[in-house]
């Protein structure tokens, strides 16, 4: 009790400088828990919004597809998706199945021709897996053959508003070009780029028969009832066979969360180097108390006190400061990452003309990740009292008359 | 109860040795009031550090109540000046950040008293060296003299073997300077503890029953109020 109340009262000797440091160290260690809550959030909207548009939990595709998906192969489709789906239902745990046809198209508004992707989507069952409908910010869903639902920034770019017409190119299967006319029924937002950016989603059969494919597709995709899809998917494959491929959406996704990783790491890294800075803080202040204070360790020495107790002494000026400012920094950055979750950080303005991977909307949401916290938090307090410890070590250890004789 | 015995100390400045100490023999005896003077350099501050396991001899040994101080390990010296040597310092060192009740308290926690006996004995001491007035002033709030005495009754309050006291009074005008070897000199007689100090003061002549005079690291003189032996 006593080492502790001499090094309480130190910290006050100089209540600035001890403030001081307990902020620097607070600001690095916010740094970090909001860092952590942006990429979880980042992380979470991206994984939810690849569930919710892209692939659903799961997607069959035919042998061979997938090698080739890049190039939407449609002479390796799903020949009789039907029948494929009535063998499904007797496995538990798949919600619900529906068929996609993907292909690489031009589009024209009679002016500007670009290459997009075209998703065929069942108009009936498309919300039993993708919020697709969910999405439509302007006019609405699809209800006709020859409706069509663009993303809103590539509705913007082609100058596109509901009612606009747009022709759909495309290769059949047959390597003849057939093209047809929609309308612009709906204009959607998902917060994946490469919905709202790249693609145009028109109904299943109208993108069967561009592609004369008949009742083809390319892939089926399944929203499971549960998150855990290891099992799920070995019980399909068995029930399929050898003839067709099942995919996880994080499989299918795998370089995106590479990507993820990577972009955590760095992040990480350069929420550290703050709190290294705060630490030579702490080794700046811890320092400046010895340094001023070695003929007042001389006298503790000359009243009977140990070199372990005097090291005690300082370790508690360490920890009061250090636990102060991690506390304070774990506080502010909770606090900053309570707004993350609540209300988001809109980065629409910045982004709106930029084309981003990364499929996110343009309102990041955070996601606080509790033990990281306690971490973050545990990590504060221990480098400050590692600093401590290495700063003061050598002083304590002074012959009790270099001490006194200190100037 | 102390004896020193042919002590030596050499600082090392660069490659030069300056001999502090050179052949010191002394006994202090339980209860004496003893100054030792001397010139500057002469060692008097050397040998008070030595006596009080601040600082190791280069030759030579120090018993303490027939313990050879040479042979204890730092953590040793530390228990023995926590429970029988006091310090007195020529700038008095309190610790800035506690009271002066609590700066007379820190050698009591040392010991692990129990909270009324530690108090007890504070009030007492400071009511002592006439300073009840002043437990809750910090030593900032304080005269010089005000905090030797302070100082004082910290060095005694864990009623120690002996007060090591380096130039008491040098930081001290002669009125205060008086009246806190007045109040040394009457405690020694009071506690019977022993003081040892070194001093430029003549007004210590008043107050010593012996006075060690020492030059160039040796003892040239050892002079008692009943005994006057010059070993010039």
């Amino acid at each position: 009790m006593l080492i502790f109340n001499l090094a309480w009262r130190n910290v006050f000797r100089h209540t600035r400088r001890s403030i001081i440091t307990a902020i620097a160290i607070s600001v690095g260690l916010s740094a970090m828990v909001f860092m952590d809550t942006m990429m979880n959030g980042v992380d979470k909207m991206a994984q939810q919004n690849i569930i919710d548009y892209e692939t659903g939990n799961l997607v069959i595709f035919a042998k061979g597809y997938y090698r080739e998906e890049g190039f939407f192969p449609i002479d390796t489709i799903i020949e009789n998706p039907q029948s494929l789906i009535n063998q499904l239902k007797t496995i538990a745990g798949i919600k619900a199945i529906v068929p996609r046809v993907k292909f690489q198209s031009h589009i024209s508004n009679g002016i500007d021709e670009i290459s997009v992707l075209v998703i065929g989507i069942d108009k009936a069952d498309e919300a039993k897996v993708f919020k697709t409908p969910k999405a439509v910010v302007k006019g609405s869903f699809l209800q006709n053959s020859d409706e069509l639902l663009i993303g809103e920034f590539l509705a913007r770019d082609l100058n596109l508003t509901i009612g606009s017409p747009l022709t759909v190119i495309a290769r059949n299967r047959y390597g003849t070009y057939d093209a047809q006319d929609f309308i612009v029924t709906g204009i959607i937002n998902t917060g994946h780029p490469l919905l709202d950016r790249n693609a145009v989603l028109i109904p299943i059969e109208a993108a069967q028969n561009l592609l004369a494919i008949e009742n083809g597709v390319t892939e089926l995709a399944i929203k499971s009832q549960s998150n855990n899809l290891t099992e799920l998917k070995a019980a399909i494959s068995q029930k399929l066979g050898e003839e067709y491929e099942v995919y996880t959406w994080r499989e299918l996704n795998a370089s995106i969360f590479e990507i993820s990783g990577m972009k955590r790491a760095f992040q990480f890294l350069l929420a550290l180097v703050v709190v290294i800075i705060a630490a030579v803080g702490i080794v700046n202040t811890m320092l400046m108390a010895v340094m001023e204070r070695v003929t007042e360790i001389g006298t503790l020495k000359a009243l009977g006190f140990s070199n372990g107790k005097i090291l005690k002494m300082f370790l508690w000026e360490g920890t009061i400061i250090g636990g102060f400012g991690s506390l304070i920094g774990s506080l502010f950055g909770w606090l900053g990452s309570l707004y993350l979750v609540i209300y988001g950080i809109d980065l629409s303005g910045r982004f709106k003309d930029i084309n981003i991977v990364y499929p996110i909307k343009f309102i990041i949401k955070g996601e606080i990740n509790y033990p990281m916290m306690l971490f973050i938090f545990v990590f504060g307090f221990c480098i400050s009292i590692l600093v401590t410890l290495l700063t003061v070590r050598r002083v304590t250890r002074l012959e009790p008359i270099s001490a006194l004789r200190h100037l | 109860m102390v004896e020193v015995r042919n002590l030596h100390k050499d600082y090392k400045v660069g490659k030069v040795l300056f001999p502090a100490l050179r052949g010191i023999d002394l006994q202090i005896e339980d209860g004496e009031f003893t100054a030792m003077v001397g010139p500057s350099g002469s060692g008097k501050t050397t040998l008070l550090n030595i006596i009080g396991c601040l600082d190791s001899p280069t030759k030579g040994e120090v018993f303490f109540d027939r313990i050879n101080t040479n042979q204890l390990s730092s953590k040793e010296k530390a228990r023995l000046r926590q429970e029988k040597i006091g310090f007195i310092f020529q700038t008095f060192n309190l610790i800035p950040v506690l009271t002066a009740y609590e700066n007379v308290e820190l050698p009591l926690l040392l010991l692990n008293l129990s909270s009324p006996e530690r108090k007890r004995r504070i009030l007492a001491m400071l009511e002592e060296v006439g300073l009840s007035d002043f437990i809750n002033r910090r030593p900032n709030e304080m005269s010089g003299g005000q905090q030797q005495r302070i100082a004082i009754a910290r060095a005694l309050v864990k009623k120690p073997n002996i007060v090591l006291a380096d130039e008491p009074t040098a930081n001290l005008d002669s009125n205060t300077a008086r009246d806190i070897l007045a109040l040394m000199k009457e405690l020694n007689q009071r506690h019977k503890t022993t003081f040892l100090f070194s001093t430029h003061d003549r007004l210590v002549m008043e107050y010593a029953t012996r006075v060690i005079n020492l030059r160039d690291g040796k003892v040239v003189g050892d002079t008692n109020t009943n005994r006057i032996s010059n070993k010039t």
